[in-house]
């Protein structure tokens, strides 16, 4: 699990957070469950990165494993991270609890059960400071915290409220307001807007880009909403069964998608423009834990070919920012 | 099975004691003399010997027979008292749960103010005011008189929790009277529940029981654990140091209650998935 | 023609709070029919907040309205005969959002299937009541050997709330109350639950309600269209005007803010406006529309008629012909 090299050879230069060969498992009484399987990407500072799945594709297990959040029975079982120049698998246990927030932040997902609800949300701010190092006297403190509050678009008096006096989209942005507070280099946000109604969504999904331009931060934006996706990612990854299918730009994933699967997930959205019928995906996502021989996705392909059922597509190199994992493409 | 049995320690506990009173009387009653119950059966005041393991009472009883005789009496009256206490009160409760408006708060407000009455003295005030001596199965139902308080409230506050399932809206799309709705849709979801509260109910039906007894007011000719210690004051039994008169029913006593307590326990990891332990 | 089902003036509060005095109004004197002899499928689309789902709960006779009526076939719900009631619940059917909580915990799935059957005496021998039920699920694209006798816990999502459309097909109801029938199922799945709706719509003549806060499936699968914001209707008719030529500003803003799979980055962001107050009496969404007008502060517009096919409450068209009250049925009709 250990790099063998020592962290500061792997040069990254160019990129804050590196994901190689991540690989998560799961122990099942019917045998071991790989939740992620053999993931790697690369996020340059201030991009936008998209990881889009359906339930069951693995992306939210990404998201807690990149934070070292991946509680028993599962564990990393292969891989490695690295946050600029760190591997994250030789910190110990209270420097990883440091980097979380300070290094890389995460607003999860359903805001509502994230807050404390019977603390104000200042002192909310206020733990997550001192929890994380930060040693700021109370007039500090409270500056800052207007500051953070600031530039969520959230009015000082927020400071003193409860949880429950906010709305939906309220919440969520003192969610982000929290994840900003020790200044990441890198924001993970799971599905911060599946609550909300779309009106709110838009209003969250701005907060989030102009509080990432004034961090110098980059996102990971972790959700199954590919027109979310198409309006605020640079790059989009895919992922299907635990493993990341595709890769690419987002303008090449919408106009020319490599992977059958994405190019039937683009298809099956329904579309504001004209009335065409709806085409889903026929078949079910595979159960994790039976998945089927070779390609994860052969069963519901329409283009799957013989090989395709013997052998494990792997992923190759599509250019300099794009990979794909399919014999076709 | 097994393996779940492995995991849930206090339902295995409970079962186990259970278990060994319930041999323990089933052997008794065709191996030992039970009319040697009746008084000046046996030489008085034996401490436990080989004819008289646990031992004679003043009396002239042998305690071995009593104990026999004795406990599934007391049991009996612990099971009639808890099941009519959560028969009528899993009526009550889910009437109350699911119909709401004005019945449910008559029900409630009925347990409500009789649980803040002290429920002895309400007990003892019964058995004072019946004439005559008491049969076990009258105990049975004083005790049963108050039994039913509790499990109201705690069935209804479950029910009241399922009431609200999409389940039960689809229900009543399909048609279904409320009667129905509570017996086919709500009641099942609760029986592992209603199993936990009705052990619980038991073992505080015989508490109540063995408390009314040891004060007299129980079935006086009936050798039940709870007059058997009443005679064991009545006749200074400690002080004058026939031991083996107290510790017989004591013994007994305890291996109920911590049975009953355990399988209570075993029962609810059951009813509430939550509690239980990951293997 | 005596609607299959109607609301006449219903308003529905609801009172909370320390001793019921935090009142609420989750919809506001609603009219509101559906024609028996004319099947469409029609979107009530609303963020919450807006009612949708308590015109569901109405329609279904789950909730008793504050004010105003609700009629099933010309008859008060409140007053129907247990025969009556019977009749109701086999006409108007429902399909719910959440596709765990419909199933009871204690029974397999073949328990949602079976009681219609039963209670509605839908077949006159099991077996001619497993014919439709595997009939059913065939329908809906369901292998029957893979579903009956599991259990709900056994199933994905998509399954069970397919299985739930095939319930209602089992009922050959005249409405199916769909509330948001797909919003917690996967994106891929979505469209073939929604085409099995459709199907249900065009191949037995089955009327649909189908509420959502999504507009892209209320376009794709509807024909007509009732945009409702805060208790009551911003905007109503054909879904093709309504949604490609949005007249009401709310249903602007909601068109303008839907993220689109496009390369065009033209994402709206809803621009706050200046603080201001609204009178009981005027229009809700006067503290966030980008036009308002003085007047918008201190009354409400009523429904305006801009076409045959479409009507919007708002003073800008003011020009158009008010629609009568309880009226809002006339607009939608596909154009």
């Amino acid at each position: 699990m250990n790099s063998s090299s020592p962290p500061l050879a792997q040069g990254n230069s160019g990129t804050v957070l590196r994901v190689e060969g991540l690989r998560v498992a799961y122990e099942h009484a019917r045998g071991v469950v790989r939740a992620v399987d053999d993931v790697s990407f690369s996020l340059r500072p201030h991009e936008r990165f998209g990881l889009a799945g359906e339930s069951g594709s693995g992306k939210s297990t990404m998201a807690l494993a990149i934070l070292r959040m991946i509680k028993p029975p599962g564990h990393i079982d292969g891989g490695e991270v690295w946050l600029e120049d760190i591997a994250l698998s030789t910190l110990t246990h209270d420097a990883i609890r440091r980097l979380r927030l300070a290094g890389v932040a995460m607003v999860p997902q359903g805001s509502m059960n994230s807050l404390n609800p019977v603390a104000r949300i200042r002192d909310q701010i206020a733990d997550a400071i001192a929890d994380h190092g930060g040693n700021l006297s109370r007039r500090d403190l409270a500056a800052r915290i207007r500051s953070l509050l600031g530039q969520v678009g959230l009015p000082p008096e927020i400071a003193e409220k409860y949880p429950h006096e906010l709305s939906g989209g309220m919440k969520q942005r003192a969610c982000i307001a929290i994840a900003i507070c020790l200044r990441p280099k890198v924001i993970i946000a799971d599905e911060p807007t599946s609550a909300l109604d779309v009106v709110v969504q838009r209003q969250v999904m701005e907060t989030l880009g102009r509080v990432q331009a004034d961090l110098g931060a980059a996102v990971i934006l972790v959700g199954h909403d590919m027109g979310l996706m198409a309006q605020f990612v640079d790059r989009l990854g895919i992922m299907y069964a635990g493993r990341l299918v595709e890769v690419a730009p987002i303008r090449d994933i919408i106009t020319a998608p490599r992977h059958p699967y994405t190019r039937l997930l683009i298809d099956s959205l329904p579309s504001l423009e004209h009335k065409g019928g709806l085409r889903g995906i026929p078949g079910l996502a595979p159960l994790l834990r039976d998945l089927p021989p070779g390609c994860a996705f052969h069963p519901r392909c329409p283009r799957a070919e013989a090989r395709c059922r013997d052998t494990k597509p792997a992923v190759r190199p599509m250019g300099p920012d794009a990979t794909v994992a399919c014999h076709l493409a | 099975m097994l393996q779940y049995l492995r995991r849930n320690t206090s339902l295995v506990v409970g079962i186990v004691l259970l278990g060994i009173l319930v041999v323990f009387m089933v052997v008794g009653a065709f191996t030992v003399d039970t009319s040697n119950v009746q008084p000046l059966s046996v030489p008085v005041l034996q401490p436990p010997s080989w004819d008289y393991p646990f031992g004679t009472d003043r009396q002239g009883r042998d305690l071995l027979a009593v104990m026999v005789a004795g406990t599934p009496l007391t049991l009996w009256i612990g099971f009639v008292a808890g099941f009519i206490g959560v028969g009528v009160g899993a009526v009550l409760a889910f009437t109350a749960a699911y119909y709401g408006g004005m019945v449910d708060t008559l029900i409630r407000s009925i347990a409500d103010i009789g649980l803040t009455i002290p429920g002895l003295l309400v007990l003892i005030i019964i058995a004072v005011s019946l004439k005559g001596s008491l049969t076990v199965n009258q105990m049975a139902i004083v005790v049963a008189s108050l039994a039913w308080l509790n499990p109201t409230r705690t069935i209804r506050s479950q029910v009241l929790t399922l009431r609200e399932r999409g389940y039960v809206e689809i229900a009543r799309l399909n048609g279904m009277s409320g009667p129905e709705i509570i017996a086919r849709e709500l009641m099942p979801n609760l029986l592992p529940y209603l199993a936990a509260t009705l052990v619980s109910s038991v073992s505080a039906a015989i508490l109540a029981s063995v408390g009314l007894e040891v004060l007299g007011l129980g079935p006086v000719e009936a050798p039940t654990l709870g007059m058997t210690l009443y005679w064991v004051f009545f006749n200074a039994a400690i002080i004058n140091g026939w031991w083996w008169w107290w510790t017989a029913p004591l013994v007994v006593i305890v291996m109920v209650f911590l049975g009953l307590f355990f399988l209570t326990v075993g029962l609810d990891e059951i009813a509430n998935p939550r509690l239980r332990r990951i293997a | 023609m005596t609607p299959l089902i109607e609301l006449r003036d219903v308003t529905k509060t609801f009172s909370g709070g320390t001793l019921g005095r935090e009142r609420k109004v989750a919809l506001e004197r609603f009219s509101f029919a559906i024609d028996p002899d004319r099947p469409r499928v029609t979107a009530v689309v609303g963020e919450s907040g807006s009612g949708k789902t308590t015109l569901a709960r109405l329609l279904l006779g789950l909730l008793r309205p504050t004010e105003g009526e609700v009629r099933f076939d010309g008859r008060n719900l409140q007053r129907l005969s247990s025969a009556g009631r019977r009749d109701f619940r086999h006409r108007v059917q429902a399909i719910f959002q959440d596709p765990y909580e419909v199933y009871n915990p204690f029974y397999r799935v073949d328990h949602v299937l079976t009681t219609p059957v039963h209670k509605f005496r839908l077949a006159r021998s099991a077996a001619e009541g497993r014919a439709q039920i595997e009939a059913a699920l065939h329908a809906v694209g369901l292998q029957p050997d893979e579903i009956l006798g599991r259990y709900p816990h056994q199933l994905s999502g998509g399954q069970r709330q397919r299985i739930m459309v095939a319930r209602a097909l089992l009922l050959r109801p005249r409405l199916i109350v769909a509330d948001e029938p797909v919003s917690m199922v996967d994106a891929s799945l979505r469209a073939t639950i929604l085409g099995s709706l459709r199907k249900l719509h065009e191949e037995l003549g089955i009327s649909i309600l189908y509420i959502t806060h999504d507009l892209a499936t209320a376009y794709q699968v509807a024909d007509t269209i009732l945009v409702m914001y805060r208790a009551a209707v911003a905007e109503a008719g054909d879904v093709e005007a309504v949604v490609k030529s949005p007249q009401h500003p709310y249903t602007q803003l909601l068109v303008g803010s839907i993220p689109r799979v496009s390369t065009v980055r033209d994402w709206a962001v809803e621009q706050p406006q200046a603080e201001r107050e609204i009178s009981a009496a005027g229009c809700k969404f006067a503290d966030r529309c980008p036009v308002a007008m003085a007047r918008c502060l201190t009354s409400a517009p009523p429904l305006f008629q801009t076409a045959p096919h479409r009507a919007a409450a708002c003073f800008l068209y003011e020009n158009a012909p008010a629609l009568p009250e309880g009226k809002v049925a006339t607009v939608l009709v596909p154009a």
